[in-house]
């Protein structure tokens, strides 16, 4: 247990660096301004077949997280990139060497370090819905938007429910990009691959097949979220214990094929 | 005792042998200097006695322990394998200790090590601006920061500049004075005459020599012979081939690194065949041109 919390502590170090940093600001950037248009857009009275949800459920207790939540795909995306990358550049940089032989365990650097990580992730992602949350609600009263509901407990509750399910989605999608780095040990390979697979290729499956897709891990990590406020990303179909079940069995999955492979991998780089 | 022995180390990438049936020794406080050139399965080797690539055939032991059981030996050893890795956008110094808080060592040997290598001043710095030198100096500070019994350097002085190369020079003496043991790889064969006391080259995965650097020095000299006349140029040269020996041309001269007593041989068999007017100067060769003969299929 003492190697993991070394392991952590060493990670945390690294937080420092600039790139790390950029990809909270990013996140926290890009995820104010979608909600600020969302909010923007319904605010100014826009009507639309697409908006419809959106602005039935803008005045109810689900109206604060179906603002912000708009920019989940961001958040995912960034968290991806953020593990992948992160993981993956101790090979680029050749960094890894260093690191083993301090540490021999692998598995137990391996688990200081995404510990270290998505704690890292879990934090930007907190900060981002806090941010973009309050920005919302200080612009609200100055277009004459009511937000008793959104901070009510009913609010509040699903604020928590949402944060909690969001939580899950990217310790999963943190899960997948372990593996992606452990597999291609390539920064670029590894963002590469992971987006490709995310974004295109189970977006594919999932129009041409969505029985199958369903089961597939980016599309449970997402439903699971959706399931709280649907607006902010698909409904599982399978309904959400059986995603949730699927999502911890993914991540599982993820974690133990990890496992296996990192600790007989030759170390070249 | 031996710090390090390997015993008919086997290490295959695909089809290429990179580490072919390794037998050596590094004898225990020595600095041993490893030479061969790129590609004769240094940097493997490296990589296998720090648990980093797994062999396929062959034993070794470190510091008293089987390869297999490097979680026990590892915290004794410290490295710097091929170009230093370093964290671009962070400091020297949280580089540094980067890696002290993952070996669990003090804050305080961040401090000791910079000092030692001479970086104290620029510790703050990003390492992304450092340059060449100064990085490959952070390299050694991280291989010296578990205090190790045993360090393995690959190419430490590549970017120093003379300066530099002299203090690495009197840092390893004085290591091995703390009764330390180095394996040194090495492209300087220059270098690693003036620190080596014991030398293992490596040529295509193998061990062509693995012995003392003064045994080697005194069992070897270099002829050099300047023929009179083509004729002379070509008896020299098939005489010496029919002994096994390579010849290298420098500036009209012929230079031959072979066995001591081969000149008195080559005088009588030119005599044999009525040269009689052949000078030969015996020359102590370098360990550069020793190698070059060695991996030429020649043995001391």
């Amino acid at each position: 247990m003492t190697s993991v919390i070394r392991a952590f502590g060493s990670e945390v170090l690294k937080f420092r660096r600039w790139s790390v940093l950029a990809g909270t600001g990013a996140m926290v950037l890009v995820s104010t301004f979608i909600a600020y248009l969302t909010f923007h857009q319904i605010a100014s009275g826009a009507t639309g077949k697409e908006m419809t949800g959106l602005i039935e459920a803008f005045r109810t207790p689900q109206g604060l997280v179906a603002v912000i939540g708009q920019a989940r795909s961001v958040i995912i995306a960034i968290a991806l990139i953020m593990v992948a990358a992160n993981l993956a550049s101790e090979w680029t940089l050749g960094t890894l060497r260093n690191l083993l032989v301090l540490q021999p365990h692998r598995l137990r650097w391996l688990a200081g370090k995404m510990l270290a990580l998505v704690l890292f992730v879990l934090l930007s992602m907190l900060l981002t819905l806090v941010v973009s949350g309050a920005f919302i609600l200080i612009l609200a009263p100055g277009q004459g938007i009511r937000t008793e509901a959104w901070t009510s407990a009913d609010g509040l509750g699903i604020f928590v429910e949402f944060l909690g399910n969001e939580a899950l989605c990217l310790v999963g999608i943190s899960a997948l990009g372990m593996l992606v780095a452990v597999l291609t040990r390539s920064v670029v390979t590894a963002v590469g691959v992971g987006l490709a697979y995310i974004l295109v290729l189970e977006g594919i499956i999932a129009v041409v097949a969505p029985e199958v897709s369903q089961w597939f891990p980016g599309r449970v990590f997402n439903t699971i979220v959706g399931a709280t406020v649907p607006m902010v990303g698909p409904t599982p179909l399978q309904g959400y214990p059986a995603a949730l079940g699927a999502a911890l069995l993914w991540i599982v999955g993820l974690v133990v094929v990890s496992a296996i492979v990192f600790p007989r991998q030759d170390v070249k780089a | 005792m031996n710090a390090i022995e390997t015993h008919g180390l086997i290490k295959h990438f695909g089809k290429r042998t990179a580490v072919d049936g390794l037998t050596m020794s590094v004898p225990e406080g020595s600095i041993t200097g490893f030479i061969g050139p790129n590609g004769a399965g240094k940097t493997t080797t490296l990589r296998l006695l720090l648990g980093l690539v797994r062999p396929d055939a062959g034993s070794a032991t470190v510091l008293g322990h089987s390869l297999t059981e490097f979680e026990r030996y590892l915290p004794r050893v410290g490295a710097l394998v091929e170009a230093p890795a370093v964290y671009p956008g962070l400091s020297g110094r949280t580089n540094l200790e980067v890696l002290a808080r993952l070996g669990g060592h003090p804050r305080s040997r961040v401090g000791e090590v910079l000092e030692t290598v001479e970086l104290s001043d620029r510790a703050r710095d990003r390492a992304g601006t450092y340059s060449l030198g100064m990085k490959q100096r952070l390299g050694v500070a991280m291989a010296l920061l578990p205090d190790p019994e045993l360090l393995i350097l690959d190419e430490p002085a590549n970017g120093l500049d003379p300066l530099g190369i002299i203090g690495m020079r009197g840092m390893l003496r004085l290591l091995r004075g703390q009764g330390k043991t180095i394996l040194l790889s090495s492209h300087l064969l220059g270098e690693l005459e003036h620190v080596a006391d014991w030398l293992v080259m490596l040529h295509e995965g193998k061990s062509v020599y693995c012995g003392t650097a003064r045994e080697l020095l005194s069992q070897r000299v270099e002829l050099v012979i300047e023929p009179e006349d083509d004729l002379q140029r070509e008896l020299v040269t098939r005489i010496t081939n029919a002994a096994g020996h390579a010849v290298t041309t420098e500036e009209g001269a012929l230079r031959i690194a072979c066995p001591a007593g081969f000149d008195k041989a080559l005088d009588r068999q030119a005599r044999e065949t009525g040269v009689t007017n052949l000078t030969i100067r015996v020359e102590q060769p370098s360990l550069e041109q020793l190698f070059l003969a060695l991996v030429k299929g020649q043995r001391p």
